[in-house]
């Protein structure tokens, strides 16, 4: 195909095709046992009709209004209780500044991490079918339902400083982790990783591999496919899967207080300031709390088009 | 150009075994029924599925070697593909799927998009380039995956089924529109169907292949005269029988002879075809000249076009092709005997 005059090519071929009448001519009885696609009617609208006209079982209409209203009353309580007036002065105190900066970079950085390890591992996963593949994932999982008070504790045992991997971290790289801004990162990415690679796993499993075939056949090598053709398709589930790793970390409270502390400005993130401002100053814990809320609030309208998908 | 293929490989409930040998460029069709193996002989082709068996040449680069474990990767191998449904990469334009080969083959970004653009003229298509695949229609689809294949010069073109997501009222003249893109290109194109009439239009040569094997391989003339299974067959409507030459005649298995006009073969195995034109049908024992006459039972009637096919069980099932009057006239649907009565002339019997 290097630089083909299209016209000539194709009436030369179409000139030396006696081929069609010959064939058209024997096979003009379609086959009998296979009867051709096309003759078939599309048995396109057999299944529209039920929509709307389901009849919910008796009583799951009063118990689904009590689980909405027990959901959303804190919700309202928060709103109805925020002190309006003075929110401004509140939410510019130093220390609630200094949580929600702080929160914003272990979040993000915690985010980092889990894209950064969590999607080969999610690819790993998802493709190569190696032995121990499902205790692999059990474990990978466990921090999801572990509380998160023991993530922290099982974190202490093993980058404390007298930690198993602490110790060495310590004595070789001068690196401590507890009681630092990066503990309280990794912390975060420890309880909410599982989140992400969950979410990108099934993504990759429901992306149709045939596109990065496609992508083999014209030349792409691995990590092209990956890039140009993977990732986009499975940007649904990765965007998902980031937000649920996200709020996660922004929430994260057990494991980081007990691997990192509750040091203003160092490890004391949003979730911990309003736990402590509750003590003695309730107004200002409302008040972060408005902020989470919203920023909660911004991540669910920015997914809705993922979990509630226009029809 | 010569492509040499010799796949063994299982999957599944499917063992493949084939030898493929095209020494010249054109169109060349492997026609079977489904689950046969044709899109996985096509995968192995182009390196997504590992031969256990085998081995693949073209033009005399050995592509895979499954004895001396040479395995040249699918990014690697000269073969362009027009997968089943297309697979257009959704999150690209048509031109970004059309440059993405020679992208990826390490042309630059301008040069990729002015050889795309080429591409997209060429098919007609250079006014759709930045639209995305959603928005196109089937067959424009089609042009746009045949554009991308074909993008990186291959020197071997596999299409699995370029057809078979049309719809019916578009499928000829798209038919004829692939004809002629594929007249265009210089090497061999292996082009997938179970349609007979895509096979017949689209191919200079065919193959066959049922449950993993080749079963008849060669022009649509030779298919077409002288089916060799009973797949074949079928797809021509005509009825296949096979059994033992015997001097004039062909003894079936359970001893029927069937009596043909011309010599038949002195060799053992043989395989007999009766166009179903040739089948006549009596209400009473017919009297005068037919060699073949013998007794059956109308089982189904269906009418093609201007004819009905009618088929008929008994000792010797076969499908005679009538008009509407005699179905009429002899009351064919009322289940009763007829004589079924073959002339000798009409009987072709060739080697199996």
């Amino acid at each position: 195909m290097s630089d083909g005059d299209t016209t000539a090519g194709g009436r030369s071929r179409e000139a030396a095709g006696g081929l069609a009448v010959v064939a058209g001519d024997a096979i003009a009885p379609p086959p009998r046992p296979e009867p051709p696609p096309w003759s078939a009617p599309a048995p396109a609208t057999m299944r529209a009709a039920r929509r709307g006209d389901e009849r919910a079982p008796l009583g799951f209409v009063p118990l689904a209004a009590v689980a909405v209203a027990f959901l959303t009353l804190p919700l309202v309580a928060l709103l109805v209780r925020a002190p309006w007036g003075s929110l401004p002065g509140d939410l510019t105190a130093p220390g609630v500044l200094a949580a929600l900066r702080l929160s914003l970079i272990c979040s993000v950085g915690a985010l980092g991490l889990s894209l950064l390890f969590g999607v080969p591992l999610a690819w790993l996963l998802a493709r190569v079918p190696f032995r121990g593949r499902n205790l692999v994932r059990a474990l990978v999982l466990l921090p999801m339902v572990l509380p998160p008070v023991v993530g922290g504790v099982a974190l202490l045992l093993a980058f404390g400083r007298n930690g198993i991997a602490g110790q060495w971290l310590d004595s070789l790289a001068g690196v401590t982790l507890p009681f630092t801004t990066l503990g309280a990162m990794l912390a975060e990415t420890f309880v909410a990783m599982p989140f992400l690679v969950i979410t990108v796993e099934a993504g990759i499993r429901a992306m149709d591999r045939r596109y990065e075939d496609a992508a083999a056949t014209l030349g792409a090598g691995r990590w092209r496919t990956f890039r140009l053709v993977t990732l986009p398709l499975i940007a649904p589930a990765l965007a998902a899967g980031g937000a649920l790793c996200w709020a996660r970390a922004l929430g994260e409270f057990g494991a980081t207080i007990t691997f990192a502390g509750n040091l203003p400005g160092t490890t004391q993130t949003m979730p911990l300031a309003v736990y402590l401002a509750l003590q003695n100053n309730p107004d200002a814990a409302i008040a972060l709390s408005l902020v989470m809320l919203a920023i909660s609030l911004a991540v669910l309208v920015g997914l809705r088009s993922h979990w509630f998908p226009s029809r | 150009m010569s492509l040499e293929a010799a796949v063994g490989l299982r999957k599944g409930t499917l063992d493949l075994d084939v030898r493929l040998e095209v020494r010249s460029s054109g169109v060349v069709v492997l026609l079977g029924p489904n689950a046969a193996g044709k899109t996985t002989l096509l995968r192995a082709l182009a390196g997504l599925v590992p031969l256990e068996r085998g081995r693949v040449t073209l033009d005399d680069v050995v592509l895979e070697d499954a004895a001396a474990a040479v395995r040249v990767p699918t990014e690697q191998r000269p073969i362009g593909v027009v997968f089943q449904d297309y697979l257009l990469f959704p999150h690209m334009t048509v031109l970004e799927n059309v440059a993405f080969g020679l992208r990826a083959r390490g042309t630059g970004r301008t040069l990729a998009r002015t050889r795309a653009l080429e591409m997209l003229e060429r098919v007609g298509l250079s006014d759709r380039a930045s639209a995305k695949p959603k928005a196109l229609s089937g067959g424009q689809a089609q042009r746009v995956a045949l554009a991308r294949a074909l993008a990186t010069d291959p020197r071997l073109l596999l299409l699995d089924e370029p057809l078979s997501a049309m719809d019916a009222g578009a499928r000829a003249e798209l038919r004829r529109g692939l004809s002629r893109h594929l007249a265009t290109f210089p090497g061999t194109c292996l082009v997938i169907t179970h349609d007979p009439i895509e096979a017949m239009t689209l191919g200079d040569q065919l193959v066959v292949l049922e449950a993993g094997r080749v079963v008849q391989a060669g022009t649509p003339e030779e298919l077409s005269s002288r089916p060799r299974s009973r797949y074949v067959a079928d797809l021509l409507g005509l009825n296949l029988y096979r059994g033992r030459a015997d001097e004039r005649a062909i003894v079936l298995t359970g001893g029927r002879r069937l009596i043909a006009a011309d010599p038949v073969p002195a060799s053992g195995e043989v395989f007999a075809v009766i166009p179903p034109r040739a089948v006549a049908l009596h209400r009473v024992l017919p009297e005068g000249s037919p060699r073949n006459v013998w007794k059956g039972v109308v089982e189904d009637l269906d009418v093609v076009g201007n004819h009905v096919r009618a088929h008929i069980s008994g000792e010797l099932p076969i499908i005679a092709e009538v008009t509407p009057g005699a179905v009429a006239s002899m009351r064919l649907d009322d289940g009763g005997p007829v004589f079924v009565a073959v002339k000798a002339v009409e009987v072709e019997v060739y080697e199996a």
